[in-house]
Order: C-alpha cells, then sequence, then structure tokens
C-alpha cells in the first residue's frame, strides 16, 4: 500500500513538473505566435470585418446598446456611402455580470482566432479593457473604447499601440466634476461611494482629493456592483450631506440607489454621477440629479438623423463609439489600400487617425496622444431636467 | 479617561430598520429550507432559485396588469395579487420539484437528492437566464405605490415599503405558526417530521404531507421575493444564489429543522448584515464577512444551533 501512495505522490510530482517545464517552454511561443498574428497578411476583399464588444445584455445593458445603436448607425452609414462595406463580428461581455470579465475574455478569445478581423470597437468597461488585453494584444489586434476612462488603462504601457479611446479619461472628468461641485453648486459636504471597480475607484479617489484640496468635507465608502440593498449605506451617510457623488457603471444600481434615497426621507440630497450612469433610468429620478458626460455635439446632423431612427432617443452615451467605429473603419481603409493588410498596419493607421472638426461628432477633433488618449478632452456637467440630461456646465 | 462617543441614534434606528427588512426576507426564505430539512432530512438547495422565479412571477404580474405606471387596479391590490399568483405558482413549482427530482430518490442514499437539488438550482438558474436574460428587471414599485417616509422624533426613519415588508413577514410567519400549531395538515407535518414511519403506520399520507410542506415552503420563497423586487427596486436571474445562501444560513445559525430558529436566523443574519455595514470597517463592501464569521462562532459555542436540539443516537 505504501509503494501505492510513494508511487502515486511521484506520478504526481512529475506530472506538475511536466505541466510547468511545457507551460515555460510555451511562454515564448505564445509571444512570437502574437506578433506573427499581427503581422498576417490578410486580403481585405470587399467586405471588411470589426470586432464589437459591448454589454449586448447583462445588467449594462440599457448603455451597451447605446453603444451598439451608435456603432450600427455608423456602419449603417459607411455602408451606404462607401463601395467597401464593414460588418461586425458581435462580441457581448455582459459588464456588471456575476462572473466578472469572463465573458469580455471569452469574447476577446474569439475574435483573435478570427481570421478576418482587422480591429475592434470596444470594450466599454475599464476592467474589460485590462482583461482582454492579453487576448487582442496577443492577436495583433488595436482596440478602441467608446466609454473605457480609467487613467491608468492608458499610461501603464501595457497595451500603448493597442488601445485608443474616443472619450477623455477620469483625470478629466474628475475636474470637471470637482470643479461645478464647487463653483457652480457652491457645496461644502460630499459624499463619495465608489462600486469597488477600477474605473470607479480611480474616479471617486480624484474626485475625493481634488474637493479635499479645495477644503470640502468628504466622506468615502463603497458598495459591490452586485447589490441590490443600498438602505444600510445610506443610513450611515450624515444627515447634513449636501451631495453623493456616484461613479458607477450600471444605470438600474443608480436608479435603484436614488430611489432608496428617498425612501429614507433623503429626497433632498442631491445625486451626481459619472458618465457610466448617463442614461434615462437615472435621469428620471427628478431635478436633483446630475452627470458629467463625454464631449458629445448634441446639435450635430449625425445626432438629429440617429434621433430619427431612434424613436426621438438620443441615447447620447453610445455616440463615443459611433466616432471609435469611425477611426477603426478609417484606419483599415487607409490599410487596405493595396488589398492587403496587416493587423499591424490597421493599428499604426489607428495611430494616425486625425478626424476634422466639421465630420466629428464629439465637437472636437479626433486624433491620440502616445498613450492613445484623445488629444483633446474636455467634459461636460448635465442635470435633469424633464427627466432629460441636459448640459449646465 | 476618552470618554466614548454619543451613540449615533439616527443611524441605529435606520441600521435595526434596514436589518429588520432583510431579515424578514431571510426568514421567509430560511423557512421553506428549515420545513422541508425537518420533514424529509433534505437540504433543498433549489430553494433560492424558487425565490427567484417568485419574483420574476411577480414582475410579469405587474406587466400585465398593466406595468407600475398605469395599472389596471389601484397600486395596493396590484401588489397583493402579485403576492397571490406568485405564491400559487411556486407553491406549485415546489410540489412539482418534489414529485419528480427528490420523490423518485427517496430511499436512494442521502447524497443522491443533495445532487438532484443541486441539479433543479442550476436548471432553474440557467432556465431563468435562457428566458429571461442576465439584466435587471425594474418592478418600478416606487411608482406603483410612491414612496413615502415618516419621521417619529428627529431620528427616526421608516418608509412605506419597509413597513409593508416587515408586516407582511411578521404575518406570514405567524399564519405559519398557526397553520403549523392548530391544523390537521400541521399536526401530520409535526408527525412525519418526528417519525415519518410511524405517522405512515397512523394512517397519515405522508407523500401528500410532504407535498404540501413543499408548496408551503416555496410559497414563502415566493414572498420573499416578491418583497426583494418591491424594496430594492430590482430582480434578476441570479439572484437566488446569494439570498439561498443566506437563507440557508439563517436556517442552520436557528438550529436546522426549528421554524422559530429560522425565523429568528433570518432577523439575526439581517441585523448583522444591517449592523456590520453601518458600524464596522469596511462593513458596506464586506458585510458578508462579518455575516459569515458571527456564523462560524455561533458553531463553535453552539454546534447545533441557536435553537437546534441535538440528535441522540442510540447505541
Amino acid at each position: 500500500m505504501r509503494k501505492v501512495v510513494v508511487a502515486a505522490v511521484l506520478a504526481a510530482g512529475m506530472a506538475v513538473l511536466a505541466t510547468a517545464a511545457w507551460g515555460s517552454a510555451k511562454a515564448p511561443q505564445s509571444a512570437s505566435s502574437a506578433s506573427a498574428a499581427g503581422s498576417a497578411l490578410i486580403k481585405c476583399g470587399k467586405t471588411r470585418s470589426i470586432g464589437l464588444m459591448a454589454p449586448f445584455t447583462g445588467p449594462a445593458a440599457s448603455i451597451g446598446i447605446n453603444q451598439v445603436h451608435w456603432a450600427v448607425a455608423y456602419k449603417n452609414s459607411y455602408n451606404r456611402t462607401h463601395k467597401t462595406k464593414i460588418k461586425f463580428v458581435n462580441e457581448d461581455t455582459q459588464l456588471g455580470a456575476a462572473n466578472g470579465t469572463a465573458e469580455a475574455v471569452k469574447g476577446a478569445q474569439a475574435l483573435a482566432s478570427n481570421a478576418n478581423v482587422l480591429g475592434v470597437v470596444g470594450p466599454a468597461g475599464s476592467n474589460e479593457v485590462k482583461a482582454v488585453t492579453g487576448a487582442l494584444k496577443g492577436a495583433g489586434l488595436g482596440f478602441v473604447s467608446g466609454s473605457a476612462t480609467n487613467e491608468g488603462i492608458a499610461t501603464d504601457g501595457t497595451r500603448r499601440g493597442f488601445f485608443f479611446r474616443t472619450v477623455p479619461t477620469d483625470g478629466d472628468q474628475s475636474k470637471s466634476v470637482a470643479a461645478y461641485i464647487v463653483s457652480k453648486l457652491k457645496l461644502k459636504r460630499v459624499y463619495i461611494i465608489d462600486d469597488q471597480e477600477a474605473y470607479s475607484t480611480g474616479l471617486a479617489d480624484s474626485v475625493q482629493s481634488l474637493l479635499k484640496a479645495k477644503g470640502l468635507t468628504v466622506g468615502r465608502d463603497g458598495v459591490s456592483q452586485q447589490q441590490s440593498d443600498f438602505s444600510s449605506l445610506i443610513n450611515k451617510i450624515p444627515r447634513d450631506t449636501q451631495l453623493v457623488y456616484l461613479p458607477w457603471q450600471l444605470p438600474p444600481k443608480g436608479k435603484a440607489f436614488g430611489q432608496q434615497m428617498k425612501g429614507l426621507g433623503r429626497a433632498g440630497v442631491k445625486l451626481m454621477g459619472s458618465d457610466g450612469l448617463f442614461d434615462p433610468a437615472f435621469s428620471g429620478l427628478g431635478a436633483n440629479v446630475y452627470d458629467s458626460f463625454f464631449p458629445v455635439n448634441p446639435s450635430s446632423p449625425i445626432v438629429a438623423a440617429f434621433k430619427k431612427n431612434h424613436g426621438g432617443n438620443s441615447e447620447l452615451f453610445g455616440a463615443p463609439s459611433y466616432v471609435a467605429t469611425q477611426v477603426v473603419a478609417g484606419a483599415i481603409d487607409r490599410a487596405c489600400k493595396n488589398g492587403t493588410a496587416t493587423r499591424a498596419e490597421v493599428r499604426a493607421q489607428i495611430k494616425k487617425t486625425n478626424i476634422a472638426v466639421k465630420t466629428s461628432l464629439l465637437g472636437l477633433p479626433v486624433g491620440f496622444d502616445k498613450n492613445g488618449n484623445l488629444k483633446q478632452h474636455p467634459f461636460g456637467i448635465y442635470q435633469s431636467k424633464k427627466g432629460q440630461f441636459v448640459r449646465v456646465g | 479617561m476618552r470618554s466614548l462617543a454619543p451613540l449615533n441614534w439616527s443611524l441605529f434606528f435606520g441600521e435595526l430598520v434596514s436589518g429588520l427588512t432583510l431579515g424578514s426576507i431571510y426568514a421567509l426564505i430560511a423557512l421553506g429550507y428549515t420545513m422541508v430539512y425537518g420533514i424529509l432530512k433534505l437540504l433543498n438547495f433549489a430553494h433560492g432559485d424558487v425565490y427567484m422565479i417568485g419574483a420574476f412571477v411577480a414582475f410579469f404580474v405587474l406587466q400585465w396588469l398593466g406595468g407600475p405606471l398605469s395599472p389596471a387596479v389601484t397600486g395596493w391590490l396590484a401588489i397583493a395579487i402579485m403576492f397571490a399568483v406568485a405564491m400559487l405558482a411556486c407553491g406549485a413549482l415546489g410540489v412539482g420539484i418534489e414529485r419528480f427530482a427528490y420523490r423518485p430518490l427517496r430511499a436512494a442514499p442521502r447524497i443522491a437528492p443533495l445532487i438532484s437539488a443541486l441539479g433543479v438550482s442550476i436548471f432553474l438558474q440557467n432556465s431563468a437566464l435562457l428566458l429571461w436574460g442576465p439584466q435587471f428587471r425594474d418592478y418600478g414599485t416606487f411608482d406603483l405605490i410612491g414612496v413615502h417616509s415618516y419621521s417619529i422624533g428627529k431620528n427616526f426613519f421608516i418608509s412605506n415599503i419597509q413597513i409593508l415588508t416587515i408586516s407582511v413577514s411578521i404575518g406570514l410567519m405567524i399564519v405559519l405558526a398557526l397553520v403549523i400549531a392548530r391544523t390537521r395538515s400541521g399536526k401530520a407535518m409535526r408527525a412525519v417530521s418526528f417519525d415519518r414511519e410511524a405517522a405512515e403506520m397512523m394512517g397519515i399520507d405522508v407523500d401528500r404531507v410532504i407535498s404540501f410542506t413543499f408548496f408551503v415552503g416555496s410559497a414563502l420563497a415566493a414572498a420573499g421575493g416578491v418583497m426583494f423586487g418591491i424594496v430594492f427596486g430590482q430582480i434578476f436571474s441570479l439572484m437566488g444564489f446569494t439570498a439561498g445562501l443566506k437563507g440557508f444560513t439563517a436556517a442552520v445559525v436557528g438550529g436546522i429543522g426549528s421554524i422559530p430558529g429560522a425565523m429568528l436566523g433570518g432577523f439575526l443574519i439581517g441585523l448583522t448584515e444591517a449592523f456590520a455595514t453601518g458600524y464596522l470597517p469596511g462593513g458596506s463592501v464586506y458585510a458578508n464577512l462579518y455575516v459569515f464569521a458571527l456564523l462560524i462562532t455561533i458553531f463553535l459555542v453552539r454546534p447545533t444551533g441557536l435553537l437546534g436540539s441535538p440528535v441522540i443516537r442510540k447505541v
């Protein structure tokens, strides 16, 4: 019996060593196959494939669908006006779902192994950007997000040359938010609640330090994205608090928080959300609700056309995804001039993007710095009026 | 010597009400676990998912009635109908689960129905995901009945929805206690729980009693699901997992098989969660850590739970 046990332990040890050896031998191979994937020549053909990663379903579906609608709006407009066509390979990331970023990673792996895909629009969340980097970068794919705003994902160097975004960063957003609270609303006591995600904590930290530097009293707490009962947390918020800042990504959660605030006699406290809460679910809470949002030009004829085709809804949260699609499609066009392109060439063309202000939905020229951030990056402040967000700052 | 900071009564009362509200929901779930365990010695892991189905049934009933903004009946009547339909539907679902997933395994080793329960749980969860997707559904009860906050003095606030949840939950528990203590079905349940074979020999239809137990337990879980939707505004396909775990924990903390124990356990967990959020460091994010630390402590002191009695084995 003892011999059997010893043999089993030895066999298990051998198996572990063999696995480790195989893994270490495989690592450099993966790296080389990644660069090979990036330089593999792809025949462009008449119809070019772009990966579209967004929360089609899941807790953030209400804003994810806005992104999809806007991306599709660009695709339709492109296909009407160009001889070549673009088509999307859709991947649902289910942002905010209980299994974290697993769906996003699965989607990225599928796009990476699809030889026709030349570039990617998305994903939406900053945590998702972190999670999918391995798969997309390994396959040489450039990806342009229309909503991931965390500072570090562009500046940590991990995805430089692969990741780009058509939205300003949390740093830009936090400056606008803090300035509005201090100078326009002239408040003294603010409470910040993050949702423990990279996007949320980064933004919360930044706003907190800016407000503290201006001498405001700032309380801080956090919740899990899976939480639905906020009553215990609301009880903790000091009664003299004037504004609660919620840098969250899930509008239904923002709505539930606002409703529970009202239920507990806190209807008079102002709420301010971040871009992730720029949604009718949040603005419907009433006039005490504010939000910070991307620099979209609401008077653009593109917005008017979109509204006409979408039952009068502008769904502006998704508008930067229109620009992200414009960026990727433009880069593919330039890279495909001779009929073939590599993913590396498409990335190089994304870097060189230069969309003039008159054709830019953002109301400013679109071009990227070395980290993939927009060269120009203002943020707007909105207030809910009759259930709709209206720009006030 | 440093003096203690004065107690913040507003926070204390707020957490008390939040804890009782949450505890009411956990207690209703825990009752189903403990009743089934008392009769069959089975941990019905599908119970949390029955709670989720109850929440969805009520949601669709509300849509059928015209939605929260324009219901065909008054708001309170709509809520009463939501409760009634969800409880009946889930009661029937519970009976169906017992009939097809547990009864055929009654003579099998105890691990078999346990695995079957896990299977039913996953089946229900995935069916809900397939049918209704992973997104949140908004009950809209704040539009349906309006939210009013009542204040007593400067420090004590409670909303009409919290009053509704706590009172409906306590009402259902009183009805359950009366059913078990005073009705023939309740007496039969107690007899089967005490000694199934002896009860059968005395002419009690054991299968019927077990079906009745599943019906009542599942109906209570459905009531908990509807309350969750009403109080917290939103429901989703995976909501049964955590709630089921908490309900199960409440049943075990109270002493599994003990009905007063399940109620006590539910309220204890709800209150721990609320006070941990309000008073302990990092409590709003890590409330569950404190809840389960309490659970472990209780088991170290009382391995059978607060109101559980030790099993005496004859040698």
